[in-house]
């Protein structure tokens, strides 16, 4: 924790806390003082600060002081008091370092209060002793709260609960775990009006939001207290000694890495940042290849990593044992580790607080300044590193959107709350409509998700075999325990896919990966998982059982859902700096170290001024291309895609493949598309948006996708567990079997229409799609025809996840196409 | 432009068919494999809202095959009923009452995996229930794909499924006819069945479904297996 002021005497904190604070040399933030005395006024709120500035005392001396002050003369004799506070942590992970956390001060006090853990990691001895009597202060998860609030004794066990705080608000805020957070202070509301809740959150760009959705619909207002400002950040970027020679393209991995290594090597102790787990491995293995004898004092840390793994990183980083360690979001959160003086970021920064985050995990030391280095994957990268650096400086910091009205949740929570004791509708619904999520909760909505729970919707009433919640004189409770022991099971798996962990076949484990990773790989493969090479040996129990393989080529798990999109704060910085090259106007080193690049791209295409839309159109070996460039984000860019492959399709028959990424996209035909005419038709016009985009998103495999989520949250799928028996064969079904089968059979079952809704406006931002068509609307439209492919669109054509839109039939398309036939692995 | 597909195997005439079904013209016999009725039941006594009308539809769809063809026998690949759980009375009525309307209909249950543990479908389907192998001519069926000395085997099982590929990076995913040297595995009847991707052989011939037809797949080049991303 920085110093601060030196205070003399302060009559707000008692004597034993001022003494501990002296020990350590510090003083309190006049923030911290605000809000101990705002909680002992009786109020809630939202604190925002930079990590590692002293969130955690801000909130947690409050009770404490609380306590001294109303008995002053309680010792550890007198035993500890019930639960008296709630801290609710995003990740299991984090949970045992806030319990180190807020036990330290706690013992200055020697007040007899207990500090306990309860997360899916804890044991079961521990959770039975939990089940007769709760710590003092209890740290949790959000999805083991919910398990905790269902239980019969629910009420008593929170009678002299206080303070609930909510933990890294801000990465809580736009999931739908947020949600779940929402109703259980919903709930705890009603069992104990009187409690106060206290979010801690890095700056968004929404503050005021997140802390009313904290409060719910009630009618006390959060107070909002600034922490310390945050320290000056400086972002600087590792440019590529000769930018001319490097292909735009091509992956600059192995050519920056001496450069990255000299950097780490500048400090005592770094972390270097990558965007995804498989680019984690990658780099482990380079760095790790060019410094064999740093063999022992680099790591890396990933969310797939075995726990313990995880803890001694994460020891290391805060003793200092380790020079250097390579890891994703993972290390974005949690305590301090001070020693770390270098932090590196690989690929692209995609946001401004992202970066922000990751920049302020160096320079703990007093006075230090906090320092981030970009490292470009791409060339063009560094374009969005002077943009991000803009960002920084305008405090463009971007929001989080609550989740709204998710029906999928609130099935799980109807299932959680009829398996804890039985509910009765009426009551339910006025605790759920405290909730800022449910707010705007529909009857017809609400009515639908009873029948769900209990008939399986409408479509299911003739069949009376259907049952999960039950109905007795209005009471809604489960009474099978099949059913009850899967929902507990499923209930954690809101964050995870199908994992599967993997394992040497002499017993240690290594960690989880996704299934489908291993799904595609044979007896024999080699992969390269935990930074060892690996040879897959077989799947039993759900686990891959592997064996340490000899080489260390192979191949790099590939983890799903890890592209995160540029954000709209940066998007509008990237087009601004591009419109200054367009001018001939090349600010910093890093627009310097690009400029031959943009050079070409204006040489054999263009850079679009402000009020152009550049299309550029190459015929290849694959086929047709159609490149577009609204600079917006991968997100709004995929909603752009399907819509004009749509618009497109509906003048010709035609088939569309479609890649996108933050700069544009990329509509593959087998033939050549009519670009001329559907510019002329309305391409880009931004009205009938509302009809098209649903028929677009109809034509591709989006929803379904998305649906993947939704089953899993509102119980549909059922993952089958280690425990679950040979019975659960027979109850195996892909989320995709059941979108199919809802969409045919029950087109008005609500959670296909949430899928389509979360693809909407979560996925693919329609409200920023709609802003884009009226700027494109608005643009002269640039078809150029490049005879190589341009800078700009080299990205794109490599990238080989796609979308895919037709408007022929299948068998012509089947006739037409020279198919050749793919092998499943085998 | 027919929906169908003739091959020829043996002198016998084989007619794949869009509805997930063979007709062997010779001996009027149409070949269905895993049916997997009360799937959905299944689901949903388990707590699990699957949508009715899945019964309805395979039926349907049975009943089309058999009007197109004039079949006089139906042999059953194995898998009829999914588990014993389904074996609910709304799944089990509308079974009887279909066979209420072809009764003179031959049907014959070549016993699979699922079917062990389901049992046999009740008498009232009047379905002749046997353990494989069941020959005919130069046919055998089976649940279970494999060849079998001396005969040419007809199986299920699988839920064979194939990956297409094409210019303009066109991809698509259909079920499939999977005709092997010594034996076929049919696709999977039941809607509400999953698939698995085959592993052909060079001198195998697929015939996928897709959009209401049977289409010949060549097997022009096959890749190298689609392995994890290498580097």
């Amino acid at each position: 924790m920085p110093r601060a002021r030196k205070l003399v005497g302060d009559p707000d904190l008692p004597a034993a806390l001022r003494e501990w604070f002296a020990e350590r040399g510090w003083t309190p933030f006049g923030y911290q003082r605000d809000v101990w005395r705002a909680y002992q006024a009786g109020a809630s709120g939202l604190v925002h600060a930079a990590t590692g500035t002293g969130k955690t005392l801000a909130a947690w001396l409050g009770p404490l002081i609380e306590e001294m002050k109303e008995n002053p003369g309680a010792t550890r004799s007198r035993g500890a008091p019930p639960l008296r506070v709630l801290w609710i942590t995003p990740l299991r992970a984090l949970a045992a370092d806030s319990a180190e956390a807020i036990a330290l001060p706690l013992q200055a006090t020697g007040l007899p209060w207990t500090v306990e853990t309860r997360t899916g990691d804890t044991a079961p001895a521990v959770r039975a002793r939990q089940s007769k009597r709760l710590p003092t202060a209890l740290i949790t998860t959000p999805e083991s709260l919910s398990l905790l609030l269902t239980r019969d004794d629910s009420a008593t066990l929170f009678t002299d609960l206080r303070l609930v705080v909510i933990d890294e608000w801000h990465e809580l805020i736009g999931t739908k775990r947020g949600v779940q957070v929402e109703l259980a202070l919903a709930r705890l509301r009603t069992l104990q009006p009187g409690v106060r809740t206290w979010g801690l959150s890095a700056t968004l760009g929404n503050l005021e939001e997140a802390a009313a959705t904290l409060m719910g619909t009630s009618a006390e207002k959060a107070v909002l207290v600034r922490g310390v400002e945050p320290k000056s950040v400086v972002v600087d970027a590792l440019i590529p000694s000769v930018v001319e020679r490097f292909p735009w393209a091509g992956h600059l991995t192995t050519t920056m890495l001496p450069q990255v290594v000299d950097a780490i090597e500048e400090g005592t102790s770094a972390i270097v940042f990558t965007n995804t787990r498989s680019q984690t491995e990658i780099w482990y293995q380079a760095i790790l290849e060019a410094r064999p004898d740093w063999a022992g004092s680099i790591a890396l840390h990933h969310g797939s990593l075995d726990r313990e793994t995880r803890t001694w990183v994460e020891e290391g980083l805060r003793t200092g044992a380790l020079r250097c360690v390579v890891a994703t979001s993972s290390l974005d959160l949690g305590v301090d580790f001070s020693p770390v003086d270098r932090v590196l970021q690989v690929g692209s920064p995609k946001g401004v607080a992202r970066l922000l985050q990751r920049a302020g995990r160096s320079g703990h030391r007093p006075g230090a300044v906090s320092r981030v280095t970009c490292v470009p994957t791409l060339i063009l990268e560094l374009i969005e590193v002077a943009a991000a650096r803009d960002g920084i400086d305008s405090g463009s910091v971007e929001s989080r959107l609550p989740v709204e009205r998710p029906l999928d949740v609130l099935v799980q929570h109807l299932v959680t709350a009829a398996l804890g004791g039985g509910f009765y509708p009426v009551e339910l619904l006025q605790e759920v409509k405290r909730t800022r999520a449910y707010a705007d909760l529909r009857d017809d909505e609400w009515q639908w998700v009873l029948d769900f729970v209990t008939r399986g919707g409408d479509a299911l009433q003739a069949y009376p075999e259907y049952s999960k919640v039950v109905v007795e004189n209005g009471r809604y409770f489960v009474d099978d325990d099949d059913v009850a022991r899967r929902h507990r099971m499923a209930i954690g798996t809101i964050v995870d896919d199908a994992q599967i962990t993997v394992q040497y076949l002499g017993g240690g484990r290594l960690g989880s990966v996704e299934e489908a990773f291993i799904a595609r790989l044979t007896p024999g493969d080699k992969f390269i998982f935990a930074g060892k090479p690996l040879e897959f040996v077989r799947v039993r129990d759900m686990k891959a059982w592997v064996r340490r393989a000899k080489s260390s080529k192979g191949a790099v798990p590939r983890w799903l859902g890890s592209r995160l999109p540029l954000s709209a704060a940066l998007a509008a910085a990237l087009r601004a700096r591009l419109e200054e090259a367009e001018q001939g106007i090349y600010r910093g080193p890093e627009m310097e170290a690009v400029r031959p690049i943009l050079e070409v791209q204006a040489r054999w295409s263009k850079i679009p001024a402000a009020d152009e839309i550049l299309i550029e159109s190459v015929s290849s070996r694959e086929g047709h291309h159609l490149f577009f460039f609204p600079f917006e984000g991968r997100l709004v860019h995929e909603g752009l895609a399907a819509l004009f492959a749509y618009r497109i399709a509906r003048l010709v028959p035609i088939t569309f493949s479609m890649s996108s990424n933050d700069w544009g996209f990329e509509l593959l035909s087998p033939d050549r598309a009519p670009i001329e005419l559907a510019l002329e038709e309305g391409l880009l016009d931004p009205t009938a948006l509302f009809e098209d985009i649903p028929a677009s998103l109809n034509a591709t495999e989006m929803a379904r996708r998305q649906f993947r989520e939704i089953a899993r949250v509102a119980g549909l799928v059922f993952p089958g567990y280690p425990r679950s028996g040979k019975s659960a064969r027979q109850l195996q079904a892909s989320s995709g079997l059941f979108f199919d089968v809802f969409r045919r059979y029950d087109p008005g079952n609500q959670l296909v229409t949430q899928a389509h809704r979360e693809v909407l406006e979560r996925q693919l931002e329609s409200s920023r799609i709609g802003r884009t068509l009226d700027r494109l609307s608005k643009s002269r439209a640039i078809v150029t025809h490049p005879e190589r492919t341009p800078p700009f669109a080299f990205p794109l054509l490599v990238d080989r996840t796609r979308e895919r839109v037709s408007s022929e039939s299948v068998p012509e398309r089947l006739r037409k196409m020279q198919l050749t036939l793919e092998r499943a692995a085998g | 432009m027919s929906l169908d597909l003739a091959i020829n195997l043996l002198g016998q005439t084989l007619v794949l068919m869009p509805e997930h079904a063979l007709f062997w013209m010779d001996a009027r016999t149409l070949l269905v494999a895993d049916t997997h009725w009360g799937k959905a039941a299944t689901f949903r006594a388990a707590g699990f809202a699957v949508p009715g009308g899945t019964t309805a539809e395979g039926l349907n769809r049975l009943d089309h095959a058999i009007d197109r063809t004039g079949a006089g026998r139906i042999i059953f690949l194995g898998d009829f009923l999914h588990a014993r759980e389904g074996r609910v009375p709304g799944t089990m009525d509308a079974l009887a009452q279909w066979r209420h309307t072809r009764p003179a209909l031959d049907l014959i249950l070549v016993r699979g995996n699922h079917d062990k543990r389901a049992g046999d479908p009740g008498e009232e389907l009047g379905i002749v229930c046997a353990n494989p192998p069941v020959s005919d001519g130069p046919f055998s069926f089976a649940h279970f794909p494999g060849g079998r000395p001396g005969t040419y085997v007809m199986s299920g099982h699988l839920h064979p499924a194939i990956r297409l590929s094409g210019r303009g990076l066109q991809r698509a995913r259909l079920p499939c006819f999977w005709v092997r040297a010594d034996h076929i595995v049919l696709p999977a009847f039941g809607d509400f069945t999953g698939k698995a991707d085959v592993k052909p052989d060079a001198g195998d011939r697929l015939f996928a479904i897709g959009g209401g037809a049977v289409v010949e797949i060549e097997q022009k080049v096959v890749r190298k297996p689609r392995g994890p991303l290498r580097r």
